[in-house]
């Protein structure tokens, strides 16, 4: 008999006088230690069926029909006690992000031992404050955080994004569960603490015989993680199958979308970029920015922010500038921009020194859902930069230009953001940047924020774009997988320093720097021929140049991107 | 560490004697230039010249504002704030029998405030535009709409035509006898001679005045307690204790609560501003004989040294509002200890 079992669900929710079916009639099962993966993207109801199993609905989702049980136990057929019991040690959930899940004002213990108080009490175990300490002490050392009772001491800020995500599987654990529900764990971290996540996660399920159902939007994850696989859309499971057959043959044509739209990192699907032959736009020589804390009674010391760069960025090029956070790329942008003065070295636009490429460079940020002001329509939002670049009877005109050239409707120009899907905001952001007519554009994750099948649709106009209007893109990003296809040259960065550069196809063939390999090892990938493709980084090199994750308490966060 | 701290205080110290120093310069000098005569008013119509004169010598007004302001600087340092031309008597002497009136009526005041408007502004929130958010939204409107004087006035006729035995004017029944000192706080004073009967007359007479200052901080408090409340509750660090099973009341009460108060105290500590400028109007309505009417007293008198001392001193109650804010905020979020020590 099957541990979780769903069927028929049925969930609306109801707001502003109007109700909406969120999960039609859906039905699967979760065996004993097996591990199924649900995909899905925004809006698919994936996270609203975890919550559904848990019994954190909204207050505004109705049940309307359908049953869930977990080990023959109908969960809607339970008094409110008797769900509450089960939270935490029936089924846990691993929470999304580790950023924004803990209360900034309670040390992390403290969560940890208000969750195992309360669910001892209610379970009816009398625990003393010390028995309780030990536990908890125990389940963080199994999800490898090594010096245990300091990140019991610790305030949320104080850890790192990887530890805040291991603690947050602890919470899971605390009182061995049957099955982990984890919504899409380690999305926020950067590529290489989120493969140490996921292995974590898979060795845990693996050793402790639990079940596990992945919620997650990426692929690759998937293939690491699951026997199974549920590809739901609108609210319907449309496809699900044993891994394999839904990989190798995925019948339904969603599934088949999804699949493509993942880039590929090596084999026949790969895209080569042109390499441009012009001159460059802007060089960087020997660039160096250290922001400096001031004390109130002497100078402090500064923060090498980065040092020694040289890049040169040439007409029409696509350059990516790759490394995960804190590794100073975005400082570098800034300095492209002028938006940064660099504490050393030059920086010149096309040859002539100067102090970056101010005129010239326009920025496409990574969320458009907080860089578009939400008081502002689409024809608000455009005509703040042609407010300096066009005469006002010209206006209408060019903005009616730019919306046709980031393909959206006219009709548009009323709309405010709300009314826009993501990827649609994207390309309002984007036309924002061409309205100034620059040469260069600042990509800064322009496509982290969306959907698989939406970044793709982004990318493609992105590339036509730059062939009808001849521009030149930096653009900054952690996925290696969309640089390898994106890019015409790459740099990746480290610690402020640039480690490798070249041609993607150069990199990803032969990569130099062992923090490169890392890089690339860590990304999931969607075949078994991709995965052997991919470079091999042995455990010391993992360890000299991967944050680790596992022992050090951190900087405060904040201070990164 | 601890040279952070120290750095911090000494910050903080060096901009409140900058800020006092601007204000009394401020005040000193807007004091000289309106228009009315304090010597000719002190000694009043029948006087002569020569006695205007004299007076005017002696007082110093005949020297120049700024050697004025040094010579009263350098006195007010040695702890002597000169003499008030309406009781005659050492402004310091005044501000010792006033002060304590005034103090009092503000605490209770402040208690007042936070003990209804952190439940109040927790409740409404929890139960968003649900009946009991709809009454504490329009209460609190109230409050922050109505200005205090007519509060004062409206609870004195609610007393007089229900309570007729209720007290709506000055600090205590004088013939109680109320006892003397240590600190001149009556409640505090009543308790330290066992005088049960004093206390909670006492107490009596402060709850009208105290319900009127109060009424527009309430007011101010409970909508941002609210959306704060409100703010958090969205959060994801809610879900995840939700998600397992930590009960509702120790997540709002425990969790929420400490988060969401960050907001309400750094007002409270600007509404101290606005509370102690209320209460010049509503100890005069409730014949309180405080600080408030005595410097009252004293600007329509141009009782200079007096209204020097008045507002210094209400300059300092409100830095050091705000220093106990700060200290408290920073005893609730870690964050801040570490920005307020970088900053």
């Amino acid at each position: 008999m099957a541990l979780l079992d769903v069927k028929g669900l049925n969930i609306s929710f109801s707001g502003y006088g109007q109700t909406r079916q969120v999960l039609h009639d859906v039905s699967f099962s979760v065996g004993k230690s097996e591990r199924v993966a649900l995909i899905g993207e925004t809006g698919s109801g994936k996270s609203v069926t975890a919550k559904a199993i848990l019994g954190t609905l909204p207050g505004n989702a109705s049940v309307d029909s359908g049953a869930i049980a977990f080990d023959g136990l109908d969960l809607f057929r339970q008094s409110m006690a008797e769900r509450e019991k089960l939270k935490g040690t029936a089924f846990s959930i691993i929470m999304q992000d580790p950023l924004s899940s803990f209360n900034p004002v309670f040390r992390i213990g403290q969560h940890l031992d208000d969750v195992m108080y309360h669910a001892d009490r209610r379970r009816g175990v009398v625990s003393s404050a010390r028995e309780r300490k030990a536990r908890i002490l125990d389940t963080l050392r199994k999800v490898q955080l090594a010096d245990a009772q300091r990140v019991y001491d610790a305030w949320p800020f104080e850890l790192s994004g990887g530890m805040r995500q291991r603690v947050l599987i602890a919470l899971a654990l605390l009182h061995r569960p049957r099955m982990l529900i984890a919504d899409e764990p380690g999305t926020a971290l950067d590529v290489t603490t989120q493969d140490e996540i996921l292995r974590l996660i898979n060795r845990l399920v693996d050793d402790e015989g639990l079940s596990l159902l992945m919620i997650t939007h990426n692929l690759g994850v998937v293939r690491q993680t699951a026997d199974r696989v549920l590809v739901m859309r609108h609210g319907v499971i449309v496809e699900q199958g044993p891994l394999a057959q839904v990989f190798d043959a995925p019948q339904d044509q969603y599934t088949r979308d999804l699949m493509a739209a993942v880039p590929p990192l090596y084999g026949p699907g790969v895209t080569d970029q042109p390499v441009s032959d012009m001159p460059p736009i802007l060089t960087l020589t020997g660039v160096q920015k250290v922001y400096s804390k001031r004390g109130l009674f002497k100078t402090g010391e500064g923060h090498l922010a980065v040092d020694d760069i040289n890049i040169k960025v040439a007409h029409g090029e696509i350059f990516g500038l790759a490394g995960e956070s804190g590794s100073g790329k975005t400082t570098v942008a800034r300095m492209m921009m002028g938006l940064l003065e660099p504490t050393k070295g030059k920086i010149a636009v096309n040859g002539t020194p100067a102090t970056g490429a101010r005129r010239l460079s326009q920025i496409v940020y990574q969320n458009p859902g907080t860089s578009l002001n939400p008081k502002r329509t689409v024809a608000q939002t455009l005509a703040v930069p042609l407010a300096h670049t066009e005469a006002a009877a010209d206006r209408q005109a060019r903005m009616e230009e730019l919306l046709t050239l980031v393909r959206l409707p006219v009709s548009f120009l009323s709309k405010y953001p709300h009314e826009l899907s993501g990827g649609q905001k994207q390309r309002v952001a984007i036309a924002r940047a061409l309205a100034a007519k620059p040469r260069l554009i600042i990509l800064d994750e322009p496509t982290s924020a969306l959907d698989v099948s939406v970044q793709k649709t982004v990318i493609d106009l992105l590339l036509e774009l730059r062939e009808s209007l001849g521009l030149t893109y930096v653009i900054i990003s952690h996925d290696l997988s969309l640089m390898r296809n994106f890019c015409s040259r790459i740099a990746i960065m480290l610690k402020g320093r640039i480690v490798e550069q070249g041609t993607p196809a150069e990199v990803f063939a032969e990569t130099r720097h062992p923090y490169t390999r890392a890089l690339i090892s860590a990304i999931p990938v969607l075949t078994e021929a991709e995965q052997a493709q991919k470079p091999t980084v042995t455990e010391e090199e993992r360890a000299k140049f991967l944050v680790p994750t596992g022992a050090e308490v951190s900087a405060p966060a904040g201070a990164a991107e | 560490m601890g040279r952070q701290i120290i750095e911090g205080i000494l910050r903080r110290t060096a901009s409140v004697l900058l800020v006092l120093f601007v204000l009394s310069l401020m005040i000193f000098v807007l004091a000289r230039v309106v228009p009315g005569d304090p010597a000719r008013m002190a000694l009043g119509p029948s006087a002569t010249a020569e006695q205007v004169a004299e007076l005017q010598a002696e007082m110093g007004l005949d020297q120049p504002v700024i050697v004025q302001y040094g010579r009263y600087m350098g006195n007010a340092l040695r702890g002597d704030l000169g003499q008030s031309l309406v009781t005659n008597r050492p402004v310091t002497d005044d501000i010792a029998d006033f002060l304590p009136a005034t103090l009092e009526l503000v605490l209770v005041t402040v208690v007042l405030v936070f003990v209804i408007s952190v439940p109040l502004g927790v409740l409404t929130a929890r139960y968003r535009d649900r009946w009991v958010d709809n009454v504490g939204r329009f209460f609190s409107l109230f409050g922050v709409t109505i200005p205090s004087f007519l509060f004062a006035v409206g609870l004195q006729l609610l007393a007089g035509s229900f309570f007729p035995d209720w007290p709506i004017l000055g600090r205590v029944d004088y013939q109680l006898n109320a006892p003397d000192g240590p600190t001149g706080l009556l409640l505090i004073d009543s308790l330290a001679h066992g005088r049960f009967d004093v206390f909670v007359d006492a107490l009596q007479h402060l709850a009208f005045p105290a319900l009127a200052l109060a009424m527009a901080g309430i007011g101010q408090i409970t909508r941002i307690t609210r959306s704060a409340m409100i703010e958090n509750l969205r959060k994801d660090h809610v879900l995840t204790l939700r998600s397992f099973g930590v009960p509702e009341r120790v997540v709002v009460f425990r969790y929420l609560l400490k988060l969401s108060s960050i907001a309400p105290l750094t007002i409270m500590g600007l509404e101290f501003a606005s509370l102690i400028g209320n209460a010049f109007v509503v100890e005069m309505v409730f014949g309180w004989g405080g600080f408030a009417s005595y410097g009252l007293t004293a600007i329509l008198q141009k009782d200079l040294n007096a209204l020097m001392a008045v507002v210094l001193i209400s300059g300092l109650f409100f830095i050091f509002a705000n220093l106990l804010v700060d200290l408290a905020l920073s005893l609730i979020d870690p964050r801040l200890r570490l920005r307020g020590a970088k900053a």
